[in-house]
């Protein structure tokens, strides 16, 4: 039986692979899946602490299926605007989509 | 009487607002009907309030509440007593006069109808200030007449001389009037009211020195608005206005307000031996001193002008020393034949098409016939021509001085009438007599004046030449002293009149002596050996010079306070303002851009260096939130 | 209820960090992507190991057979040439290495250290009771989330449109 600390440290490394992966790449598609990899530590650690308490069983889960949809509609707008700045630039790294500055 | 006393003002307060709101448009060239109009109705009522007042009723009423905030009250309020009723008579039948006169004058001027609007502006002005019974409407009106003064000083504006003219009017009427409000706040402290009944029956203990601090700074007032030394500078350039207005203004009425108003405040006066000192000394000064800066000037108007200070410090002289009713009625016919003789220069002026210098004129005898016979009148009036109103008023002064014992400004006023006289014929003979040395063209054009000109003329001759008879015979018991008796009651000196006695007789003859030594030396100069002046001139070269420039006060007054005014203010807009408070807002200013400057390059625009940041953040909060669960747990 | 040795967890640990690592170190997107949905299927596997079937399944469903689905066409649509950029990693990438090895690794102390209430696996939660709260106190929640997908939709589909020539 392992114990609660091992899934969380595995939630916590995955959301910390994710996180490197977000701030180091260039490619924007490439950020998107990192940031689901981190939604998916977030979901491990969730149903993980459900798991381990005895009262308010089954909450972690209810939160992990709102996370779920939440997540499905961030990654299609997100996928949809880069599509449509690719279709406008030609170009994808996110240290070239710098327009909004000042 | 209420409704008169309401009317006399009004009339001319709706004509005023009528004609410069609706003259330009609408009346034009006939602006001038309704202003006359009101001014007559005014007269006549005028001459009412006259008769009622030489009937012994008299009236102080107040009209309305103006001011009542805890213990200060004041209402709009008049007061028709001899006094009121005597200035009445001058400002009213001498406005009327002038408003006639500027008809033909004023003829064809572009701003006809503003001019005529100011003026009844001016009278409403004028009147409320002779008809107030308190202190602060006095000062409200007296700064009226003031504003009308500059309005009408700079009536040819476009005129750079005549703007800067007004402006030195106003500004030395300033110095003035500051006195002037501060003695009327003294007044309030020290009285607690400000009516003139409420004040002049007090019975207020006032310590002498308080008092003649109120009165000082009453007189400062006087001082300004009757154009006295020493500030007595704006007058002769008060000559830039119009002639109707340099004769209603600045000869007839608003100068007089200055000795209206010390005659006014008689029973304070009188409680200050130093102050009435003061009062005479600076009165029989200024007669002397303008009297000769105006024997040198060439230009009309000036001559007159300075005539006018002259004999305005002949009226203070006379109240100085407590001879009221003598100063008063110097100033009845002072008004009277000072207004005729600007009228009779403004028509001079009109038939030699502008000219104002003397010593290009001459001759004008036969061409302008009307003319040259009022002002002789005029300046026999003043000249103190036996039988003449300057005679009589002249002499009563004279007496009045002698008698208090004033022997040295007796001497100073006996001089004074002297060069009067003198300067007064020189300005005729050299107007009208010998070969006239004015341009050709402009000489055969010169022509008497319209009838709306002359007849003003003839009419002001009349009290000019028979007011001295009507209201000063007998001497020193005549009608005016008789009238004001009830106003002076209290103040007049203790002897209580000293009765037409030898000594008496002997000064009237004195002053007539001199007064027509005067006219026989101008005479001399200027018809018999007119190469007397230029002699004279040669001989005393440093006086002449020193008088020609007018003791050069203008240029005192400009290094010793105008220019070091200017040049502070060049200091305070250099140092304060640009530097001091446009750095420090635009200082502030570049200050935040530079914050802004520093800080923009954060917002880069680039993705992942936001998102950074929002990690680093997210995860101090965290460490905060979970530093100070443990530090409470 | 059934228990899982810890070997099973070790293993499926293994794959999940193994393979995220693959997610964010490739160079070529389509290898990340496979990465990613083998990441998932193996976080699915520790959902089973925690008793969360439901949760399971609706990972496969949803991760792998969606998101992962959708990724891999976005990236194909924007696959201008066959090699990406010449640049893969950002400048900022040592930094952010240090950065999160570092919290990694606090976080792991911290985590490692406290104490827990239960050691022990409580109750296998039933569905019925996940389905009771998702729909007697959590509606509200639901509702909007719902509407959030429909936001999702319309706004996905507006934002990718093409312009009309």
């Amino acid at each position: 039986m392992t114990p609660l600390q091992h899934y969380l440290i595995l939630a916590t490394v995955l959301f910390f692979i994710g996180g490197w992966g977000v701030l180091a790449r260039r490619n924007i598609i490439l950020i998107i899946m990192c940031i689901e990899l981190m939604l998916n530590a977030i979901n491990i650690a969730l149903v993980a602490f459900s798991n381990y308490s005895p009262h308010g069983a089954g909450l972690g889960e209810v939160f992990v299926f709102f996370v779920f949809a939440l997540a499905a509609a961030e990654v299609a707008i997100g996928l949809a605007v880069a599509i449509a700045q690719y279709r406008l630039r030609e170009k994808l790294g996110v240290d070239e989509l710098h327009d909004m500055r000042g | 009487m209420k409704a008169a006393v309401v009317l006399i003002p009004v009339l001319p307060l709706v004509s005023f607002m009528v004609t410069l709101l609706l003259g330009k448009r609408y009346f034009g060239e006939k602006s001038h009907y309704l202003p006359v109009a009101s001014v007559a109705v005014s007269w006549l009522l005028c001459m009412f309030l006259l008769v009622q007042v030489e009937r012994g009723q008299t009236l102080d009423w107040n009209a309305y509440s103006w001011i009542a905030v805890g213990g200060f009250q004041v209402d709009i309020g008049f007061l028709v007593d001899e006094l009121a009723a005597v200035m009445l008579l001058v400002v009213s039948t001498v406005g009327l006069m002038v408003h006639v006169y500027s008809i033909g004058y004023m003829h064809g001027d572009q701003g006809y109808y503003r001019f005529f609007a100011y003026l009844n502006l001016f009278m409403f002005s004028m009147f409320m200030l002779v008809l107030a019974n308190n202190y602060l409407l006095l000062y409200v009106f007296w700064e009226a007449v003031g504003l009308c003064s500059f309005l009408l000083i700079s009536f040819w504006f476009p005129k750079l001389s005549a703007s800067a003219a007004g402006t030195k009017a106003f500004l030395v009427n300033r110095v003035g009037d500051f006195g002037f409000s501060l003695g009327v706040m003294l007044i309030f402290i020290t009285f607690g009211t400000l009516s003139y009944a409420g004040v002049f029956d007090s019975e207020t203990a006032v310590g002498g020195g308080m008092m003649t601090a109120i009165c000082l700074l009453l007189f400062t007032g006087a001082v300004g608005k009757s154009a006295q030394f020493p500030l007595h500078v704006w007058l002769p350039d008060a000559m830039e206005g119009p002639t109707p207005v340099s004769s209603l203004i600045h000869a007839a009425t608003m100068v007089n307000a200055g000795v209206y108003m010390v005659a006014r405040s008689s029973p304070l006066f009188a409680e200050s031996e130093t102050a009435m000192l003061v009062v005479a000394i600076t009165g029989g000064f200024t007669a002397i001193f303008a009297a000769s800066i105006g024997l040198v000037q060439n230009d009309i108007k000036k001559v007159l002008a300075y005539s006018t200070v002259s004999q305005l410090g002949y009226m203070f002289l006379a109240l100085g020393v407590g001879a009221w009713a003598a100063g008063m009625f110097h100033l009845v016919s002072h008004g009277f034949f000072k207004g005729l003789l600007f009228l009779c220069s403004g028509s001079v002026i009109h038939a030699l098409s502008g000219e104002q210098d003397m010593r290009r004129m001459g001759g004008l005898k036969s061409k302008t016939k009307i003319t040259y016979w009022t002002f002789i009148i005029g300046a026999l009036a003043i000249s103190g021509a036996p039988g003449f109103a300057g005679f009589f008023s002249k002499d009563s002064i004279l007496a009045g001085v002698f008698h208090e014992g004033y022997y040295l400004l007796w001497a100073v006023g006996i001089v004074t009438a002297f060069l009067t006289a003198f300067y007064m014929f020189r300005l005729i003979f050299m107007t009208f007599h010998g070969e006239p040395r004015t341009d050709p063209e402009v000489f055969a054009h010169a022509h008497e004046s319209p009838p709306s000109m002359t007849a003003p003329l003839i009419i002001l001759a009349v009290p000019s030449a028979l007011i001295g008879l009507i209201l000063g015979l007998p001497p020193e018991d005549g009608h005016i002293d008789n009238l004001l008796h009830h106003v002076f009651a209290g103040v007049l000196p203790a002897e209580g009149g000293h009765g037409f006695g030898a000594v008496s007789a002997l000064l009237m003859a004195l002053s007539a002596t001199i007064g027509l030594g005067g006219i026989f030396a101008a005479w001399q100069f200027y018809i018999k050996r007119p190469q007397l002046p230029e002699m004279v001139k040669a001989r005393t070269g440093a006086m002449y010079y020193i008088l020609y420039n007018k003791y050069w006060v203008d240029e005192i007054y400009a290094a010793v306070i105008v220019n070091p005014v200017k040049w502070f203010s060049g200091v305070l807009w250099r140092f304060v303002d640009d530097a001091g408070i446009d750095g420090f807002v635009n200082g502030a200013a570049r200050f935040f851009r530079g914050v802004g400057k520093a800080l923009r390059p954060t917002q880069s625009g680039r993705l992942q260096a936001y998102l950074f940041t929002m990690f680093i953040g997210a995860l101090a909060l965290l460490a905060a939130w979970v530093l100070l669960q443990t530090g409470q747990g | 209820m059934t228990e899982f040795s810890p070997t099973a967890f070790y293993i499926l640990a293994f794959m999940v960090v193994v393979f995220a690592i693959g997610v964010v170190s490739f160079k070529n997107l389509i290898h990340s992507a496979l990465s990613m949905v083998l990441c998932f299927i193996a976080v699915a596997g520790i959902y089973i190991l925690l008793h969360a079937e439901l949760i399971a399944a609706a990972q496969v469903l949803i991760y792998v057979g969606a998101i992962s689905i959708l990724i891999i066409f976005a990236i194909m649509l924007t696959r201008h040439r066959t090699g990406d950029l010449k640049l893969f990693f950002s400048r900022q990438s040592w930094l952010a290495l240090v950065f999160v090895a570092v919290a990694t690794i606090v976080f792991t102390a911290v985590l490692g250290s406290a104490n827990y209430r239960s050691e022990s696996l409580a109750q296998n939660p039933e569905d019925e009771k996940i389905a009771e709260l998702v729909f007697n106190s959590y509606a509200f929640p639901f509702e909007v989330v719902s509407l959030v997908l429909l936001v999702a939709i319309v706004g996905a589909v507006l934002l990718a449109k093409r312009e009309k020539q």
